[in-house]
């Protein structure tokens, strides 16, 4: 046998506080184990999480300890063996293997361990975290590194029947049929958290330019930046597009960010906020083009060209759309649901406009407005399972996440839910930081920290 | 010919008709009346083109083309009560109203001219031989004819195993690749195939159904091909616009299948409804879902020329559960009928062969699928791994 290296052995804990435990980021999903510690950030395996400093910040989304909550142990549940078929004519059929299918399968297990449930999903299934594709690059993270458990080791835990590269095509609430490319399922509830997919215009063609909003994309980009250095364009300045312009910098590529406005993430910062992230990327070498619109893109040899509106010209190796999302209409049009730039939901159940069919996560929209973050996701997911099997529950609960710019430069904070139409306020603009509250209606609605 | 004779007796009224309430009701008393008489011998091999004439006659034919108002619904309609009846004839109904597609869309109006009245008037008949070419577009296998260019036309070689609604007389639309001297493919070429000398219509193997469809194993060695008799040229271009609606008319099959079979269910219902009460997929199950899907198609055939790709994967997804349901609705007559049903001479076993046939033919439930799951990636940059 080779003399590889050691695979550590698992350490028990010898602290007398009892097993190891888990905590989750409300942010971003991440989970702190303690017996793996977080050795990229110096905390040793078999660390309390208690035990650790407290500037120490999530490795994906750079919150504090203060934003984890104890990840509550589900209680274990006997998988079904691996060869009995799962019952095609009844059970929950969740449409989606991302943060959103995958966490409403586990909901439910947790309240109950027989219903069959059958995802369905167009990928391989396989488990990350989405947040960290905009952070990887720079940790010299690779597809397998970002996996975090196949598509048939979550099925095997979850007991759950995996329909992998299975498109859901078209659904029929009445009968309660859901049309797949590998045949017909029949549900008596279905869960759609089938996602948002890009939205890039016409212009940026994606046979030319990367969408980076799932571990396959990702896996691709990563591929083709994997011979070295590379001049990378990146069209749109939103969380997205920030993100990756700095991620992709700190890789050792050189990166130029094309935004439709003056200043990177206009749209959501206040002026004095998006200046600092201007400064902030100018200082790491990203070239930031503000108030440009893209007007096409061509090969030429091996080489990219996106001509802008205004006649500039930039020359690139890969170019990655980062315009922003949208919900597929096709599917939830084709079962008759509302649909309104998502999924239309109530806002406590969580269903959609038919009976027994629900939707969570980014494909879905509250109130007229998607909410395209992590957090949300748990809780939707608590209200389907409850909803589902019939429990009494509070509902879900929706209020604005925190939201975090991964930004190292800049990293920016805002809290509360901030309009279009509030008045900004400064509170506090040095060197140190960049404090403001956001005031609408005579009421504070939002706190932003850079 | 017994049908021309009584084709006359019926004095057809040719009033204007647009909505085509009237060639519905027509087609109707047709299919209900003399194809319902005739679906024993159709299956046991009569090809019934003294129906295809009375359809024609009544417009069941050709209430797609243009000069009908381009009523693909209504085609749809006609073809689902033929099939309603029997499926080899509704088969047939598809056959000959997507040549007259072909021709209806074709720049090459002299050919048009020519050949779509008397076609769309059932005086002559055709029908398509586009599975292999379509299948070939798709990826699934490669083309079966080749033709050179040679001075005014074409020269065309290859073998297609089947091909229905044909025979000496006849004609139906086929594609070529074109190759070049040094047998390099360029483009394909789209074209009528008329079944005369020196073209070799060779006898197929007996199938289990569809046996009165005229089908033919078509065999060419180096047949010329006219300038005057392209469709298109390049063929591609065309295809990409007629796609949906060659996919689209084929629901009249499903639909029609379906509709005989929940007769044959209800037929029974007054005797045997105390123990079919415990049969799945009973009589009003499925009719709730044919209506449903009915009412998806009709929407769908108001803009049978859409490109969008979405618009694409509805006609494919329904044309896949129209297939689907046409098996589990007949499986089930057949239980609901029993014995009776089990007759050779009975409709349900004869259906449960036709649901068959709606779910291999080109395109086939696995054809759908795989190109719904083409359809809906999302490409990436080359030198992307997959
Ligand atoms: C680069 C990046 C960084 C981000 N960073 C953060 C962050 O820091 N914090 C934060 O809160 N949020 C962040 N987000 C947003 C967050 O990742 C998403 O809100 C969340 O992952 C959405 O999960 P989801 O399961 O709803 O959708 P997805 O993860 O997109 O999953 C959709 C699933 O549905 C499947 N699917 C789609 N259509 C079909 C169909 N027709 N049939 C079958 N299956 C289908 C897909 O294959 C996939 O499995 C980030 C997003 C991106 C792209
Ligand atoms: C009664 C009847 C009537 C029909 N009438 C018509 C008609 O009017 N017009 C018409 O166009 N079609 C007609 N067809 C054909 C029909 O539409 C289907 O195409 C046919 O049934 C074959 O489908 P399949 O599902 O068997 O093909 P598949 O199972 O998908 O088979 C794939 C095809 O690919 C071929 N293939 C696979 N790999 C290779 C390779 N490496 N090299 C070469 N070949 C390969 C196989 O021979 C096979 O034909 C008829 C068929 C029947 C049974």
């Amino acid at each position: 046998m080779n003399a590889g290296t050691a695979i550590p052995a698992v350490i028990e804990p010898t602290d007398g506080l009892g097993p190891w435990r888990r905590y989750i980021c409300r942010v971003c999903g991440l989970i702190y184990d303690e017996a793996e510690g977080d050795v990229d950030s110096g905390i040793a395996p078999g660390t309390r999480f208690d035990d650790i400093p407290d500037d120490w910040e999530c490795p994906i989304c750079n919150v504090t300890k203060a934003d984890f909550d104890p990840l509550v142990p589900r209680a274990a549940v006997s998988a079904p063996q691996a060869a009995t078929p799962v019952s095609r004519t009844s059970g929950v059929v969740i449409v989606g293997a991302g943060t959103a299918g995958w966490g409403a399968a586990e909901a439910i297990r947790a309240l109950d361990p027989a219903t069959p449930i059958t995802v369905v999903t167009a990928c391989s299934g396989d488990v990350y975290y989405k947040p960290e594709l905009s952070v990887a690059l720079t940790r010299g993270a690779t597809p397998s590194s970002l996996r975090r458990e196949t598509g048939a080791q979550a099925a095997a835990r979850l007991g759950v029947r995996l329909m992998k590269e299975t498109v859901a095509v078209g659904l029929s609430p009445a009968s309660g049929t859901l049309r797949t490319t590998r045949g017909t399922v029949r549900f008596s509830d279905l869960v759609l958290a089938q996602g948002a997919r890009s939205a890039a215009p016409a212009c940026l063609p994606a046979h030319l330019c990367w969408r980076v909003n799932d571990l396959a994309a990702w896996s691709g980009l990563h591929a083709a930046l994997s011979c070295g250095p590379q001049r990378v364009a990146i069209v749109g300045a939103g969380m997205v597009g920030c993100e990756l312009a700095e991620d992709l910098a700190g890789a050792g590529h050189d990166v130029t960010l094309i935004g439709i406005e003056e200043l990177p993430l206009l749209a959501m910062l206040p002026r004095p906020a998006a200046e600092r992230l201007a400064a902030g990327f100018s200082k790491i070498g990203v070239r930031f083009l503000g108030g440009r619109a893209v007007g096409k893109v061509e090969r030429i040899d091996e080489r990219l060209r996106l001509t802008l509106a205004s006649g500039e010209t930039v020359e690139a190796d890969q170019i990655v759309a980062a315009t922003g999302l949208a919900t597929e209409p096709r599917l939830a049009r084709s079962g008759g649901l509302a649909f309104d730039r998502g999924i239309v939901v109530d806002p406590k159940t969580m269903r959609t406009s038919a009976e027994h069919v629900y939707a969570l996560g980014d494909c879905v929209t509250i109130g007229g407005a998607p909410c395209r973050f992590v957090e949300p996701i748990r809780g939707q997911a608590e209200a389907i399972a409850n909803a589902i099997l019939k429990r009494d529950h509070s509902g879900y609960a929706h209020r604005a996440p925190v939201i975090r710019l991964k930004t190292r430069s800049t990293p920016v904070v805002i809290e509360g839910a901030p309009s279009t139409a509030g008045e900004w306020r400064v509170l506090q603009d040095d060197a140190d930081a960049l404090v403001m509250e956001q005031w609408a209606g005579g009421a504070r609605v939002a706190r932003l920290a850079a | 010919m017994a049908g021309a004779l009584a084709l006359d007796q019926h004095a057809f009224d040719t009033s204007p008709d647009p909505v085509g309430e009237t060639v519905l009701a027509r087609t109707r008393a047709i299919s209900d009346g003399a194809l319902r008489a005739k679906a024993h011998a159709i299956d046991e091999g009569h090809y019934p083109l003294e129906i295809m004439r009375d359809f024609a006659r009544v417009g069941a034919l050709s209430a797609h083309l243009k000069s009908a108002g381009g009523n693909f619904g209504l085609a749809i309609d006609a073809m689902r009560a033929g099939a309603r009846q029997c499926g080899s004839t509704g088969f047939l109904m598809w056959c000959h109203g997507v040549f007259g597609l072909y021709l209806d869309h074709s720049e090459n109006c002299g050919l048009a001219d020519r050949m779509l009245p008397p076609h769309a008037a059932g005086e002559t008949f055709g029908g398509t031989a586009l599975s292999n070419p379509m299948k070939s577009f798709a990826g699934i296998e490669p083309m079966a004819l080749k033709a050179g260019r040679v001075p005014g036309g074409y020269r065309v070689t290859g073998t297609l195993p089947w091909v229905s609604h044909i025979g000496r007389g006849q004609y139906c639309g086929a594609i070529a690749q074109v190759v070049d001297a040094s047998g390099a493919p360029s483009h394909e070429i789209m074209f009528v195939l008329r079944c005369d000398e020196p073209v070799e219509l060779r006898q197929c193997p007996v199938f289990s159904g569809m046996e009165g469809t005229s089908t033919w194993g078509l065999r060419l060695a180096d047949v010329r091909i006219d300038d005057a008799d392209l469709i298109a040229d390049p063929a591609k271009p065309f295809i990409a616009k007629i796609r949906a609606a060659f996919i689209l008319l084929q629901l009249g099959m499903g639909l029609g299948v379906t509709e005989g079979a929940i007769d044959s269910m209800l037929e029974v219902e007054s005797v045997l409804g105390h123990v079919n009460q415990y049969l799945d997929n009973r009589p009003d199950e499925i009719a709730g879902e044919l209506d449903e899907l009915a009412g998806r198609v009709a929407k769908l055939a108001e803009t049978p020329f859409e490109t969008s790709t979405d618009y694409l994967i509805d006609v494919l997804d329904a044309r896949a559960q129209a297939s689907e349901l046409s098996l589990r609705s007949t499986q089930s007559a057949l239980l609901h009928q029993g014995a009776r049903g089990y007759l050779m001479s009975a409709a349900p076993q004869r259906r449960v062969r036709e649901a068959h046939f709606v779910a291999i033919v080109t395109p086939a439930i696995k054809h759908l699928r795989s190109e719904m799951t083409r359809l809906s990636k999302v490409a990436q940059p080359a030198g992307a791994l997959t």
